[in-house]
């Protein structure tokens, strides 16, 4: 098999708010729908219009989903970046350019064809010229790789949905620009895209999309939110679903949506509604995780149901917004002032965002606590491929909710926050229920929830709490294990790395190392992570941030005699992983032992 | 045989009793509590469809002393109005009893506030307002007085924020004020906001017997006696019992029908005062701040505005009671979204 035949990577430079967009996904779903393996990486700046933005696509017939190591194809259509966009370029780079933005491509060393594709545009549409531009490129790419126009067509008519004109007016461009490339551009290029085999049932998809959807099938009830890049998506996403699936019998919708003002409200009505029995959840980025931490510490310890989607960009602070990291994860688990502790969930893949999206509400519920689901910008607003997502295969948990007086009085020894079954979760009753009527609050209270500094009281409570949350570890998501025979390489790892984890093990493999993986997928983490780390000689902690923090929460909680095998790589530059680049990093570290 | 007076709903007073007070003997806000119990206890409402919310300060503290037998939720530092909202949109049928304070509302709470207001949120909102910080002692809070001076300490420069200026502003539909020594305007005014539907605000002026009960503050006891500018007599009338002891003047009086029926009347004294409209209501604050007054009785009365569950057109029964069926979709839900996303 000729090895450039779907394995190449496209990077395409443009500006935002050009409607590059809706060009770029054209080519990505037509190479999806082709049974292509491939994969897009939307990298945009933190504005609405004119700031550089690059998009990346790659095939690759060995489902490698990482951005990939060096540029094949080169789309310019940005004059901002143009010099440095053609001066990074490696030697043979295919180069498709506008002619229009009438800038030199002074690189004999690369294959470089131009197309007025502004001045083309105009013909079809002055007006629209300037986004009308970017289909043309789609058309030269095609001509490129082989592709043909019946196989776009699809792409295009599922693009502009239903919208007739529009869709007559981009064909038209991308015929033109495959047209004109037949004509002008003589040479034969070295990368094809062939069809394969499509699985008819898969689909390419937002993780944030998925998140949404897990979360109306999870039986949201309340969301509130406050938009934040890149979380928004995941908050109009379950807007965007609710009155389909979620219009009861009587016409009204069965989940309120509330815009909050800021993400201390969002946080505290996610609060209200847990505490008055309904499922709340909100969703957001790190800098609404530091203004909400004060009600996350509120949820802990007057143990009060709810749901907080994280998907982390860039801290710290503001940060870069558009980019992405696994930055927020100590936060997380720790939020709010004094000792505290929380479930985080760790989706790696679009079927695990849907299925942590139902399951949140369960684990909200069962263990009267706040649970995070924890997403990044990558795996939350770039599309990736499920085969469909899978109906809830439990019914709801509502954990130890007691609603009646007959309820109650199966409880013996009742008192809201005492330990009756011996696992830490206490019975609690609802608001409007008229049961065991108790005002709950942050300050000190004993196990009948009445105020108290006790110092006993105190420390009791502090103990149960840690013993409650420490009970969930093996009931939370197990990590996902891959092992070799030879125990001599473990990679820990968790989220949306899972993309890149494959390539890295390949690249490791290929230098003689046998290597183990084991994707974490929630903390508290599992008891088989630690069992995965006693079996193998070395283990890597693999994250996106800089100063391991997965890495650190290990360390906290394993015992001392592990931590001798216990390494941490952990590299953050915004960017979603490079394979190559992680594998070096890791390569580094063995050769330090 | 001793005789137990009964509400409507056949419970006693006691009923609606809390905890033990752990505020300075004299406290303004024990005053407000004991009102709250009677309104509630006059109103004949359910306590275990009450909930009481509150934030953090020495008015926060008091729903542990009122209505023993309701659920309430103790929150955090200005964020009573964030988790009110929650609730009440999982539950549209709980009757929330607010309290908070001038340091809660006026500073640290002041977003949330406003917002609340802007939603027009189903809920009493009383606001105890002392002027300072209890809890931590006594600092001025931001609704003393240009001109006003606690017990210790210098006299205030800053301009006061209004509450009942803002609510007005924001277009609440219930905006009034009072003084924790009026027991029966306050009773009134309380029931009234018990009755209505939306946002009900009660800036109630509340005396720190601690550290601002010297003459020279404008909140304290003798200074609200002698500086209270009544706009009317306020007087409520409930709606199952119609023929409540009510003295109604002969001259000029206002009646308003809330929104379960009952009725407030107000017996105008002097004053053009129109409770209809939002202008003349801004004005008689504004009036009274300049002559270092406090206006008191009901501002402002609006009972059309749709409230937050109303404009979002939710499901009839409370979500938090929808079952599996109604809260989760169907499989066969899924099929089609799967189906929908794969083009087919």
């Amino acid at each position: 098999m000729n090895s450039n035949v779907n394995n190449f990577v496209i990077n395409i430079a443009t500006a935002n708010g050009t409607g590059s967009q809706s060009s770029n996904l054209i080519i990505l779903h037509t190479m999806f729908e082709m049974g292509i393996p491939v994969s897009g990486k939307n990298l945009f700046p933190s504005n609405i219009s004119g700031l550089p933005t690059w998009f990346i696509i790659r095939a690759s017939e060995a489902g490698y989903q990482a951005p990939g190591d060096k540029t094949d194809i080169q789309i310019i259509m940005n004059k901002d970046t143009w010099a440095k966009d053609v001066a990074a370029l490696e030697s043979g780079t295919i180069i498709i350019y506008n002619e229009d933005v009438k800038l030199p491509i002074e690189r004999e060393d690369c294959l470089a064809f131009g197309m007025p594709m502004t001045k083309m545009a105009r013909k079809i549409n002055p007006k629209m010229a300037k986004l009308m531009a970017n289909m043309y490129y789609v058309g030269g790419l095609a001509h490129i790789l082989g592709i043909n126009v019946d196989d776009v067509i699809k792409a295009v008519e599922s693009q502009f949905k239903g919208k007739e004109k529009a869709i007559e007016m981009n064909m038209q461009a991308i015929n033109e620009g495959i047209a004109f490339a037949a004509e002008n551009w003589n040479i034969e290029t070295e990368f094809k895209a062939e069809s394969r085999t499509k699985n008819p049932d898969t689909f390419l998809i937002e993780g944030n999309e998925a998140t949404a959807l897990g979360s109306v099938y999870g039986g949201i009830n309340m969301l509130s939110w406050y938009p934040i890049t890149p979380s928004s998506s995941v908050a109009e996403g379950i807007i965007k679903w609710l009155p389909e699936l979620r219009t009861a019998k009587d016409g009204g919708i069965t989940c309120a949506v509330i815009q909050a003002e800021d993400e201390l409200a969002a946080a505290g009505m996610v609060l209200g509604a847990g505490w008055a029995g309904g499922r709340g959840m909100t969703c957001t980025s790190g800098p609404g995780i530091s203004l909400m931490s004060e009600f996350i510490g509120l949820s802990y310890f007057a143990e009060v149901p709810g749901v907080i989607w994280d998907v982390n960009r860039v801290g710290p602070s503001t940060g870069l917004p558009t980019r992405t990291q696994q930055g927020d994860l100590s936060m997380l688990y720790e939020a709010s002032h004094g000792d505290t502790q929380h479930i985080v969930l760790i989706p790696g893949t679009v079927d695990e965002c849907f299925e942590f999206g139902w399951r949140a509400f369960d684990y909200a519920e069962k263990y009267q606590t706040m649970i995070f689901g924890f997403s990044d910008l990558d795996l939350g607003m770039n599309r990736w491929p499920t085969e469909g997502f899978v109906y809830p295969e439990t019914k709801m948990d509502r954990g130890k909710l007691i609603r009646n007086q007959k309820e109650l009085d199966a409880v013996p020894n009742y008192g809201r926050y005492r330990d009756v079954d011996g696992d830490g979760i206490p019975y609690r009753t609802l608001p409007g229920s008229g049961i065991d009527p108790i005002l709950y609050r942050g300050t000190g209270h004993d196990e009948d929830g009445i105020y108290s500094e006790d110092p006993i009281v105190y420390q009791k409570t502090m103990e149960r709490l840690k013993r409650k949350i420490d009970g969930s570890r093996d009931d939370l998501p197990a990590p996902i294990l891959r092992e070799e025979e030879r125990k001599e390489l473990g990679i820990i790892f968790y989220g949306s790395m899972e993309n890149t984890i494959k390539e890295i093990d390949d690249i490791l493999e290929s230098k003689g190392l046998s290597v183990s993986t084991c994707r974490v997928r929630a903390l508290p983490y599992h008891s088989e992570v630690e069992s995965f780390i006693s079996r193998h000689n070395q283990n890597i902690v693999l994250e996106m941030n800089r100063d391991g923090q997965l890495f650190g929460i290990l360390r906290k909680e394993l015992p001392t005699s592990l931590l001798g095998k216990l390494h941490s790589v952990a590299y953050s530059d915004g960017m979603p992983p490079r394979a190559r680049l992680y594998s070096e990093k890791i390569v580094n570290v063995l050769e330090e032992m | 045989m001793a005789i137990v007076k009964l509400n409507v709903i056949d419970l006693e007073k006691s009923e609606y009793k809390g905890g033990k007070s752990s505020l300075c003997p004299g406290c303004g806000h024990d005053q407000i509590s004991n009102v709250i119990i009677q309104a509630a206890w006059e109103n004949g409402l359910p306590p275990e469809g009450i909930a009481k919310m509150s934030g953090i300060g020495c008015s926060s503290k008091t729903p542990a002393y009122f209505l023993g037998k309701s659920h309430g939720f103790n929150t955090v530092h200005g964020r009573m109005p964030s988790v009110t909202t929650g609730a009440n949109m999982v539950n549209k049928d709980l009757a929330f009893i607010a309290v908070s304070g001038d340091g809660d509302t006026a500073s640290i709470g002041m977003g949330q506030f406003v917002h609340a207001i802007r939603r027009n949120l189903d809920m009493v909102y009383i606001i105890e307002n002392n002027g300072v910080y209890g809890l931590t002692k006594g600092q001025y809070s931001a609704t003393v007085e240009k001109g006003s001076k606690k017990k210790k300490g210098s006299i205030n420069s800053q301009n006061p924020i209004d509450l009942c200026a803002m609510a007005l502003n924001l277009g609440c539909g219930f905006v009034a004020r009072s003084f924790s020594g009026s027991k029966k305007q306050l009773t009134a005014l309380i029931r009234a906001a018990m009755s209505h539907k939306g946002m009900a605000i009660i800036d109630v002026i509340s005396p720190c017997v601690t550290f601002a009960n010297n003459d020279e503050s404008y909140k304290s006891y003798n200074y609200v006696k002698e500086n209270d500018e009544v706009l009317h007599i306020v007087d409520y009338i409930s709606h199952y019992s119609p023929i409540e002891e009510v003295d109604i003047p002969e001259g000029q009086y206002r009646e308003i029908e809330l929104f379960d029926g009952s009725k407030i009347i107000l017996e105008t004294i002097g004053s053009n005062h129109d409770t209809t409209n939002v202008v003349s209501a801004l004005a008689a604050v504004h009036e009274a701040e300049k002559n270092d007054k406090h206006v008191t009785g009901l501002l402002y009365y609006n009972g059309s505005i749709p409230t937050t569950t109303e404009t979002l057109g939710l499901t009839d029964t409370p979500l938090s009671q929808l079952n599996e069926e109604e809260g989760r979709p169907n499989e066969q839900s899924l099929v089609k979204v799967n189906a929908r996303f794969r083009g087919s």
